[in-house]
């Protein structure tokens, strides 16, 4: 449903060029033709492997260009030539990384890449630089644009609305918080784009009942809505209602909406096959079993938050779905044993099942659903406070296809009950067991789970190095790993991690306070890692900052908050090797004016910065820092008392730039 | 004789709602003693033919005592002719003797005519001969062997004639009396016979006489006291605000029911039951009996008196063709079978009220000046108890009914009246397959205009009807008010009596304890889509909606928008809408049409291919560039608040409506309000669907109202 392509990134590198055209053209693999190399090209999948093939000469880059169909920018300054190269073939286009988009580089992008013929997809997410004048460009010169997305661009109007509604073909359209869109807006995309079959207009606040009558009159294809969130009443239901092909609603948070608006859905149709009402205040079972009545096929059913018990009546209806149901999230309510009776005798296919925050979850209730749902491959129980090791063992018994269990904050567990778990549920990818009383020993018996790729031990203050150890010895897959407030973590463990699980992408050790620079050296092998959290880890220096910066080039987020000692040597490494920082968080950290200057101007892609009670930078230090940054900058957290004191026309350049500031009402304290 | 009534000027006050109030002339007899030539202002009633203009015959009434037309016009202050018919004008002692002189307008006014109203009886006697040297008024109650000491005022009566209000002027005397007790005592002692059986021309006697004469002896001593007691000078009926019956007063209930064929079956039945005995309570009981238990007898006997009657007006109308030419006889005859025929209708409908138990809540709100008002408030409790029960016989009964009316159709006159009681039975008709159904069926139907066809009662009201500026009229100036609450904020200038919590209260609908029967309204314009006639016609919900419907359908529009000069209104609340947007058009199509409105905007956008809205440029600047931070940032804040700040939600508000619809449907409302003037004068405060209309929700009803023209119109 939403369009997020996951098309790998597209690094690349100047010099890469350079050696690429160094290559003697009598080699052997430059009398290769077109069509075999793509064919070679083909059987090699890996991103990695796929950029070490562009390097090694023009033909071989060729070969590649005419074979790629998706394209992730990170830069600006490469956008020109790489639309240029991959104009002819290339469908899919990514641009929400892209920092500093606007109308103007958008344009110039598209008339580089004259006859974008076959691109059917752009992703602008985020990209709150683009208006209405790049959009406009963007339908010109892109006659077969199927979707975009231009979801949290907070900017996004009617005007740019009506700007995308000249690309008729448009199919697929995300919208989603795009705060200056109204009915009119929406009714020219109704107009435009008659073929839409997916919209998003969740958080567009200002569009009312009068915008969707028009939308469900004019977009009869329309098979995903998400009018999530909206002032909408019944009355946008009946019109919803009318959209005979509609499989996918969404509807989270519309308190206006109540069960005389779910009644229209029963109108016959029988289409939807995914209904999320979750957080509709006034939805009651009532409303739900009409639903249910007028859709036999419905797999997918979100009702969380929004009424407090389980009508038996209600649970009973789901034996009409019996065969199609696969997805059935309770969020918030209060579900006793015989309900999830229930539920395990009527929805027999259920693959996922959401308990999370429900009241009075018990062994007995988990163990009766479970019997009956032998299918279920995710299960989430946050917050069942109730559970103990017997409903592990019943999962464990029943769940042979687990791939999926939370249970944060089940205080009751003990390392017994993963035994169950680690022994029968080889498939079990991700687990969440933060708040939960672990020690090493459940590491142990995890470390059977050798498809684990979620590990989330926050909170679990008993995990040590040993546990460490054991996740490494069967952990390859392994790509997030959250060690929140495991104090007892040490470097030792670190490197054990380093070792076995080298294809960590996310990794959060904040506050383990043990970690020292010798940590941070080993963990900076792991060359995949994106995402490193550091907060409150007191020992780390720059040299531990450098050795990442060194190790981790592709690292986009950064978190070094309250990393008091380190100071602008760390910055200044990060400055020159980690080229694709997008998100840090500087705050408390030791830095002067000059390390900040040299971050914020030397990384092109950094897009959002906290810079809360940096001590040591005077104001004229942020002043030249900011302006170094070079409206790349979308997101900014600085503290209140900086606000009088930075110029005016910095701050307005900033927010003219796309760059929403929060200002931290805290006092300041400046050097002078 | 006392000084204060001297001083009065105006000396006729307060009546409520009088119907057939004869020639009667409230002068003060005071002043006609001290200063017979000097002239006051005196309220003279009249009872006028129903064919007349009533300017035209007060004009004439006048111009017999003051010579001319043009002196009678210049006295005349101002006409009543709405609640009751009269004039005030400055007349002197001795034309106010004059005037009251029966020899006037002949014969025609003698005989009793009394009319049930409510609570009350009105009786009106003439007497003639020896009677007039005395007190009638205070012979009667001589008669009935109460005592008045100089010290008791009207309003300190003895319970059994509390309510007695009499009033003697030279040989006439009229009363009224409170309650059915009393008046059947009353018409024990009156033998009527003599009323109707002789020829209406002849002298006046009887029985009452021999009383009157046995007691005046022993009463001789105490009339002048009495008599200023009484003061005969002042109106002849002084109206106690406590007995003006709205028809809130649920506690008198079924003694009070419908007066006019209790008396009249007492009446009856005085001939052969000759009852002396004045100490008797069983009539009341009888009354009781009379209501629950339907007497084919009386009413045998009561149309066998009709018939007699009706033969006495034919006779009368074969003089009139006999002795052509002579003037003066001929319209004194004319207003005689008048009177007669008009007597004979009243007859005819408190008889068929008998009949008709259950249907009567319907056919007496439907015929307001037949009607009483205590009876609406009484009647539903017990006719819904039995409803179940003679709902069968009610069929045949209302048929029967039909044929009355129709046998009184050949009589010839009254046609309005007729036509009148021809619809509303012709509504009752309709309204009985209603009653078999279960109402609760319509309770939640959100949507009035998915009712069957056949499922709701239709109502259609006459062109006039709908344009009438006013519903509600005064009963003593005759000024009219379109809404009932200001009609009772305007009585209270007319006396204390008015002021009263419970005067001033609105009219309470009691028919809640009653199904509600649906009612819908048909636009009296042929071809109409909302006529009943048109194939696929469409109730209109309420009256309000006709009105609008109308005006706006089918009327000129009259009102032009003053600032730009073009866009014209028949309905003044269109105009006030328009001018308010006037020359601010912001909704543009792509096809360059403005609207004032976004939702016509987008009704339009949605009906013709190709068409979008046109965005604002300067808006679209604005709205692109500023607060993005902030509104980012409140972004939270305000989808956390977004549920709460419309706490009353959309199916409140339904709801709401929903139950005014209903109410609508209960308003007593009949076409026959309006005529209630040409009728005869009875205004019973009809609480027609206008209450419900104007009431505080009436912005709700404007909305609900005007949504289903449009879609008509569409």
């Amino acid at each position: 449903m939403q369009y997020h392509s996951k098309q790998e990134e597209t690094r690349r590198e100047g010099e890469a060029m350079e050696r690429a055209q160094q290559q003697s053209s009598d080699s052997i693999l430059a009398t290769l033709s077109v069509d075999l190399l793509i064919q070679i090209l083909d059987r090699v999948a890996d991103p990695r492997d796929r950029k070490s093939w562009r390097q090694v000469c023009r033909g071989f880059l060729l070969a590649e260009a005419l074979r790629r169909r998706s394209l992730r920018v990170l830069r600006r300054e490469a956008l020109q030539g790489l639309l240029r190269r991959y104009a002819a073939c290339l469908e899919r286009l990514d641009l929400s990384a892209c920092p500093a988009l606007d109308d103007h580089a958008l344009a110039a992008a598209l008339a580089a890449g004259a006859g974008l013929w076959r691109l059917r997809s752009v992703n602008l997410s985020r990209a709150s630089g683009v208006g209405w004048r790049g959009l406009a460009a963007l339908a010109k010169a892109c006659p077969h644009l199927e979707a975009v997305d231009l979801s949290h661009c907070v900017g996004v109007g009617d005007r740019e609305a009506a700007a995308l509604a000249a690309a008729a073909g448009l199919r697929e359209l995300w919208l989603d918080k795009c705060l200056g869109l109204t009915d009119v807006g929406l009714a020219k995309v109704a107009v435009g784009c008659p073929a839409l079959e997916m919209l998003g207009i969740k958080w567009c606040l200002e569009i009312s009942d009068i915008g969707i009558e028009l939308l469900a009159k004019k977009c009869q294809n329309l098979r995903v809505l998400d009018i999530s969130y909206l002032k909408i009443t019944n009355r946008s239901l009946q019109f919803v209602s009318s959209l005979g092909k509609l499989e996918d609603l969404s509807m989270v948070g519309c308190s206006h909406i109540d069960d005389a608006g779910l009644q229209f859905l029963n109108n016959g149709s029988n289409s939807l096959q995914s209904v999320d009402v979750s957080r509709c205040e006034n939805v009651t079972s009532s409303g739900l079993i009409s639903v249910i009545e007028g859709h036999k096929y419905l797999q997918n059913l979100n009702i969380g938050d929004c009424f407090p018990e389980l009508a038996p009546l209600f649970l009973s209806k789901l034996n009409d779905l019996r065969d199609s149901l696969t997805v059935l999230k309770l969020d918030g309510f209060q579900v006793f044993a015989p309900s999830l009776k229930i539920i395990g005798l009527n929805c027999r296919n259920l693959v996922e099942i959401g308990l999370s925050k429900c009241k009075w979850v018990t062994d007995e209730g988990v163990s009766e659903l479970v019997a009956g749902c032998v299918n279920l491959m995710t299960i989430d129980l946050t917050c069942c406070h109730l559970l103990t090791n017997k409903a592990l063992a019943a999962i464990g018994d029943k769940c042979k296809n687990l791939t999926c269990l939370q249970l944060e904050s089940c205080k009751l567990i003990t390392d017994k009950g993963l035994d169950c778990i680690g022994t029968c549920c080889l498939n079990l990818e991700e687990i969440d067991l933060t708040d939960c009383t672990m020690t090493n020993a459940a590491m142990k018996y995890l470390s059977r789970c050798s498809e684990l790729k979620v590990l989330k031990l926050g909170l679990c203050d008993k995990i040590s190095d040993e546990g460490l150890v054991h996740i490494a010895s069967n952990g390859k897959k392994l790509r997030v790993l959250d060690l929140y407030r495991c104090f007892e973590v040490t470097d030792d463990g670190l490197a054990a991690i380093a070792t076995g699980c080298k294809r960590i992408k996310n990794l959060n050790l904040c506050y383990c306070t043990r970690i020292t620079d010798l940590g941070l050296k080993h963990l900076s092998c792991l060359e995949d890692l994106l995402d490193l959290e550091l907060r409150g880890v007191h020992y780390i220096t720059s040299l531990g900052i450098t050795a990442i910066a060194n190790g981790c080039q592709h690292l986009t987020e950064l978190d070094l908050k309250h990393c008091h000692l380190v100071d602008d040597a760390g910055l200044f490494a990060l400055g020159q090797y980690t080229k694709n920082l997008r998100q840090a968080n500087l705050s408390y950290c030791q830095v002067s004016s000059m390390g900040l200057c040299n971050l914020l101007s030397s990384l092109k892609c950094l897009q959002d910065v906290k810079l809360v009670h940096l001590t040591r930078v005077p104001v004229e230090g942020f002043e030249s820092a900011l302006r170094a940054s070079g409206g790349r900058l979308k997101k900014l957290k600085l503290l209140t008392g900086l606000r009088h004191l930075l110029s005016p026309g910095l701050i307005q350049m900033l927010q003219a730039w796309g760059c929403r500031i929060r200002w931290v009402d805290k006092p300041l304290n400046l050097v002078p | 004789m006392s000084s204060g009534s001297s001083r009065l000027s105006i000396s006729a006050v307060v009546i409520s709602s009088l119907l057939f109030v004869s020639l009667s002339i409230l002068s003060s007899m005071a002043e006609a003693t001290t200063k017979p030539d000097e002239a006051a202002v005196q309220i003279v009633y009249v009872e006028r033919p129903e064919a007349e203009e009533p300017e035209a015959f007060h004009i004439r009434t006048l111009a017999a005592v003051l010579g001319s037309e043009e002196a009678a016009k210049d006295a005349v202050i101002y006409h009543y002719k709405h609640a009751s018919s009269g004039f005030s004008a400055k007349l002197t002692q001795s034309q106010v003797e004059q005037l009251s002189k029966p020899n006037i307008f002949g014969k025609s006014h003698k005989g009793l005519i009394f009319v049930g109203l409510g609570s009350r009886v009105f009786f009106r006697l003439y007497l003639v001969g020896p009677t007039a040297s005395m007190d009638p008024g205070q012979a009667l109650l001589e008669s009935w062997g109460c005592e008045l000491t100089s010290q008791e005022r009207n309003s300190d009566l003895p319970n059994c004639l509390k309510g007695f209000y009499g009033r003697s002027l030279s040989s006439d005397l009229m009363f009224c009396v409170k309650n059915s007790e009393t008046a059947n005592r009353l018409l024990e002692d009156l033998v009527l016979e003599k009323w109707f059986s002789t020829d209406s021309g002849a002298k006046m006697d009887f029985k009452l006489r021999r009383p009157l004469e046995a007691s005046s002896n022993a009463s001789s001593s105490m009339m002048s006291e009495i008599s200023r007691n009484l003061k005969p000078g002042l109106p002849f009926i002084q109206c106690d605000s406590t007995n003006i019956c709205y028809g809130a007063r649920q506690e008198q209930s079924f003694s009070e029911f419908p007066p006019p064929q209790v008396i009249q079956s007492r009446g009856l039945y005085a001939r052969e039951q000759k009852t002396e005995t004045k100490s008797q309570l069983e009539p009341s009981s009888a009354v009781n009996d009379l209501v629950m238990d339907w007497n084919p007898r009386l009413m045998l006997s009561n149309l066998s008196f009709l018939e007699q009657k009706i033969h006495q007006v034919q006779d009368i109308v074969r003089s009139i063709i006999s002795q052509e030419g002579r003037a003066n006889e001929l319209a004194a005859q004319q207003q005689l079978v008048t009177a007669d025929l008009t007597y004979i209708i009243i007859q005819l409908i408190s008889t068929a009220g008998t009949l008709l138990p259950n249907i009567k809540n319907a056919l007496l709100s439907a015929t307001p000046p037949v009607g009483q008002p205590g009876v609406m408030a009484n009647l539903p409790v017990n006719a819904s108890q039995k409803q179940h029960e003679v709902l069968p016989m009610e069929l045949a009964k209302a048929s029967e009914y039909d044929e009355l009316i129709k046998d009184l159709n050949s009589g010839g006159e009254g046609d309005e009246l007729i036509k009148c009681l021809n619809n509303s039975v012709a509504e009752v008709s309709e309204s009985i397959p209603i009653e078999d159904h279960d109402i609760k069926d319509y309770d939640d139907g959100l949507d009035g205009e998915n009712l069957p066809p056949g499922s709701y009662e239709v109502l259609q009201l006459e062109k006039e009807e709908i344009l009438a500026p006013h519903t509600h009229f005064c009963l003593i100036c005759g000024k009219g008010f379109k809404r009932d609450a200001n009609l009772r904020m305007h009585m209270r200038g007319h006396g204390d009596e008015y002021k009263t919590p419970a005067a001033l209260a609105k009219p309470s609908k009691e028919a809640s304890s009653e199904p509600a029967i649906i009612r819908r309204y048909s636009c009296p314009f042929v071809g109409c889509k909302r006529n009943k006639e048109h194939k696929k016609f469409q109730p209109l919900k309420t009256i309000l909606c006709v009105k609008n419907h109308y005006k706006r359908s089918h009327c000129d529009k009259s009102y032009t928008c003053s600032r730009c000069k073009t866009k014209k209104f028949s309905v003044i609340a269109d105009l006030k809408t328009h001018e308010k947007h006037c020359g601010r058009d912001k909704w543009i199509c792509s096809c360059g049409t403005t609207f004032s409105r976004k939702d016509k905007l987008f009704g339009h956008v949605a009906l013709f291919q190709g068409h979008a809205p046109a965005i604002h440029m300067d808006d679209a600047k604005v709205s692109g560039t500023s607060d993005h931070a902030q509104v980012g940032e409140t972004t939270n804040g305000m989808v956390a608040n977004m549920g709460y700040n419309f706490s009353g939600n959309a199916s409140d508000d339904a709801q709401s409506l929903d139950i005014k619809d209903v109410d609508d449907g209960q308003g007593y409302f009949s076409p026959m309000n309006f005529d209630a003037c040409n009728f005869g004068g009875l205004d019973e405060f009809p609480r027609s669907a206008y209450d419900v209309s104007e009431s505080p929700f009436s912005f709700l009803s404007t909305g609900t109202c005007s949504f289903i023209p449009r879609n008509s119109e569409n």
